[in-house]
């Protein structure tokens, strides 16, 4: 009994003294498993014609940022959670819309270790097509013209329709209230610059007279114009035209439009004309800036839900972010919509890839082969027209174009068309 | 030349060496090594910021030999800039031609462009030739625009890497050489030119045209070759800078780059080979400094505090120098020579 005894207080004592050593040594349940960083953001244009857009999308990305990295939650209304381990961080720079400093910005964030990479438009991304296709770096764009990106497709990828499926979304609208017996007739209208001259292709012009309107012809106007373009407009009223389908950013389509309501010519003025825009002109912009009278009839595809829309889950989550983060200091552009859509594709693509791969692999191919080219129906939560969808083959994310109109004063959804995938050969 | 206390010319060619002395031809020798070293052990990062810089100097040279030696000062140099890189870029591109061939074309277009546009410069001088090079900036850009079965218009044109022997200069290390060698044999050029006939009449245009008529210097045929050489620069710069993006789109030469190569003389110093290096060096890496400082500073101030920065710290730096330094930082880099040449002796 003595020995039992004995024996029982030596284990016990054993016990004891092995205790600390097993509480030292690492167990599988107990360690935490390493954290890893991963970068989301990239060229971003404050200086110059784009600042305004450009301060609005980085706010979007912080927010989002900031709520995957607290909640570690994709979305409200989505169920996917993001690694706990991984914490994300927004890596940016002010390329000021100029070619060399967004080569030499990439190439330092890409040293930097980014995975994906936002260019802020179009010129930057031309410039940067063939090295980012090189590098087989996933990056979705604030761009949305040059044809030329998608034919044959890289890796820059649209999160909203391009200019020309824009306008052919416009064309078709128009054509669907048409009551008249003759063919309508259309011309483009659009700022001489390049992403506005990126519709005047032969794919266009053939859509066009494929679905029955007569095409007249094309005038330029200043990207931004010094005096009112009534030369312009006054050929589009003596050559009878329709539809008159428009690039043009907001500081050009503004005076524009007041130019043409000052010379009768409107959807309810002397002249019946309608002007189609494509997304730049956004309407949440257009519209508070214009007033009911001048902005009334005006039609932009494209483009995104006003800020006031509450109802549109991706809008409320908008709101959300900013009562959550910055309160006193709401970013009021629409612009806030697209960068926040940004923000989500590009996270999502580092989450699809982390699924594939251990994260401290990933690489930029990775990125995109498991994480762009795997995301089906990304919710966006009513932000983009349809949800986003990318794969080797299809850089344009959605699927349909919306679009709107403004009405006595209010943006009236008028419904999506399909993509007509109008590229330039 | 200056030389060092104690060292003296005993010839004219000594007297009309650039490199007099050993020790400047073992600096030249180590610089020169240095440089070419530099894809051995720099990121390809700061490759890319060193072949931008490199392009930026040679089309800085020839606005050097324009507005710096001649005075004809000119706000086109970007606009000469893309007809170089579209001659080059349409001859690649559209007709197959080899890079080597193009870029002399892209040279020699660009040169005719500007002998064109420089036919004004004998009736009109200062304000009023600002105002005719800015209208050849635009009239270049409308014209690459409406060319677009040609040129691409606003899509832009891809463009071939430079290729020679079946090696494609596609990593940034080998563009790097590419440039750095036209670099040198540009900055080479820049340097004896301006000792030559021409240089000399040049000089004596931009110091006082009438005197140089007086003199015999033809007035018209000097200030045309002054444009020609410049926009020959231009040209080269033009065509390195789309085969390096592998793409030509005129966003890539926006009117404000003329500017800035004309702030960039006035940093480095007017008039000056060295100065147009200075220049270019000082305000590209400026240009580094604010994109890096931006986001730190939006973080810390304010989130808007980062945008134009980069404008406004250019345009503060040129003020400045235009105020305290207006003849650059070449005679800076004069001034550190004069102290090393009588030191240990001081003025």
């Amino acid at each position: 009994m003595t020995k039992i005894k004995w024996l029982f207080i030596a284990s016990m004592i054993i016990m004891l003294l092995a205790m600390p050593l097993f509480a030292a040594c690492p167990g599988e349940e107990t360690t935490p498993p390493p954290e890893y960083t991963l970068y989301v953001g990239g060229g971003m244009s404050l200086t110059g014609a784009y600042a305004e857009d450009s301060a609005a999308v980085l706010a979007a990305i912080e927010d989002y940022v900031q709520y995957v990295n607290e909640t570690k939650m994709m979305a409200p209304w989505r169920s996917e959670t993001f690694p706990d381990n991984v914490t994300l961080e927004v890596l940016w720079r002010d390329d000021e819309l100029n070619v060399e400093k967004a080569l030499t910005i990439y190439e330092e964030l890409k040293a930097k270790g980014m995975l994906v990479y936002r260019t802020s438009g179009s010129s930057t991304a031309l410039a940067l097509m063939d090295r980012l296709n090189e590098d087989r770096m996933g990056s979705p764009s604030a761009l949305v013209s040059g044809p030329y990106l998608l034919s044959p497709p890289k890796t820059c990828l649209t999160i909203y329709p391009i200019y020309t499926d824009d306008l052919a979304a416009i064309a078709d609208w128009f054509l669907e209230n048409w009551t008249e017996d003759r063919a309508p007739r259309v011309a483009y209208l659009t700022a001489d610059y390049p992403p506005g001259k990126s519709i005047l292709i032969p794919e266009m012009d053939a859509y066009l007279e494929s679905i029955g309107y007569e095409l007249v012809g094309t005038q330029l106007v200043p990207l931004v114009p010094t005096s009112p373009p009534t030369t312009q407009l006054l050929w589009l009223k003596e050559n009878k035209v329709d539809l008159a389908l428009c690039w043009m950013i907001n500081p050009g389509s503004q005076p524009t439009i007041k130019e043409a309501v000052r010379l009768g010519m409107g959807t309810n003025l002397d002249y019946k004309i309608t002007f189609g825009l494509a997304a730049p002109s956004h309407l949440p912009v257009f519209v508070p800036a214009m007033g009911a009278e001048l902005s009334e009839g005006v039609v932009v595809a494209g483009s995104y839900p006003p800020l006031d829309d509450l109802a549109t889950p991706g809008v409320a989550f908008c709101n959300d972010l900013q009562e959550m983060y910055h309160p006193n200091d709401m970013v009021t552009h629409v612009m806030y919509e697209a960068g926040l859509v940004e923000a989500m594709v590009q996270v999502e693509a580092l989450r699809l890839a982390m699924l594939e791969m251990p994260v401290e692999d990933l690489t930029p191919v990775d990125v995109l082969d498991f994480g762009f080219f795997k995301i089906t129906d990304l919710d966006t939560g009513g932000l983009s027209s349809t949800p986003l969808s990318y794969s080797s083959g299809n850089v344009e994310g959605v699927d349909e174009v919306r679009v709107d109109q403004a009405l006595n004063g209010k943006i009236v959804k008028q419904g999506t068309w399909p993509l007509r995938h109008l590229y330039a050969q | 030349m200056g030389l060092p206390s104690g060292t003296f010319n005993q010839s004219y060619g000594q007297d009309m060496a650039i490199f007099r002395t050993r020790t400047h031809w073992v600096m030249l020798l180590a610089f020169l090594i240095f440089l070419f070293a530099c894809p051995l052990f720099f990121s390809d990062r700061i490759l890319t910021i060193l072949t931008i810089i490199g392009i930026t100097i040679i089309s800085v040279h020839g606005l050097n030999i324009l507005t710096g030696y001649c005075g004809q000062i000119s706000l086109g140099h970007a606009g000469f800039m893309a007809v170089g890189a579209y001659t080059s870029a349409v001859l690649t591109a559209k007709l197959d031609w080899s890079f080597w061939a193009a870029l002399p074309c892209a040279a020699l277009a660009a040169g005719m462009v500007g002998l064109l546009f420089g036919l004004p410069s004998l009736r009109i001088k200062g304000f009023y030739l600002i105002m005719a090079t800015i209208a050849a900036h635009f009239i270049i850009m409308w014209v690459i625009l409406q060319l677009y079965s040609v040129t691409g218009g606003g899509n832009g044109l891809a463009v071939p890497r430079p290729e020679i022997g079946g090696f494609v200069f596609k990593s940034k290390g080998s563009y790097f050489y590419l440039v750095l060698i036209i670099a040198c044999l540009g900055t080479f050029f820049a340097k004896n030119l301006v000792r030559t006939r021409a240089g000399r009449a040049f000089i004596a245009i931009r110091d006082n045209d009438l005197a140089a008529e007086v003199m015999g210097v033809n007035l018209l045929s000097y200030k045309l070759l002054a444009f020609f050489i410049g926009c020959v620069y231009a040209g080269v710069a033009g065509s390195l800078l789309v085969h390096y993006f592998a793409f030509a789109t005129v966003d890539q030469f926006p009117f404000m780059n003329s500017v800035w190569y004309l702030g960039m003389l006035i940093v480095g110093g007017m008039g000056s080979t060295a100065g147009a290096i200075f220049g270019a060096v000082s305000l590209k890496l400026l240009d580094e400094l604010v994109t890096i400082v931006g986001p730190i500073l939006s973080a810390a101030v304010a989130p808007q505090a980062a945008a134009s920065l980069g404008l406004i710290m250019r345009g503060l730096v040129i003020i400045i120098f235009l105020i305290f330094e207006p003849r650059g930082l070449a005679h800076r880099w004069q001034m550190v020579k004069a102290y090393y040449r009588l030191w240990p002796f001081s003025h």
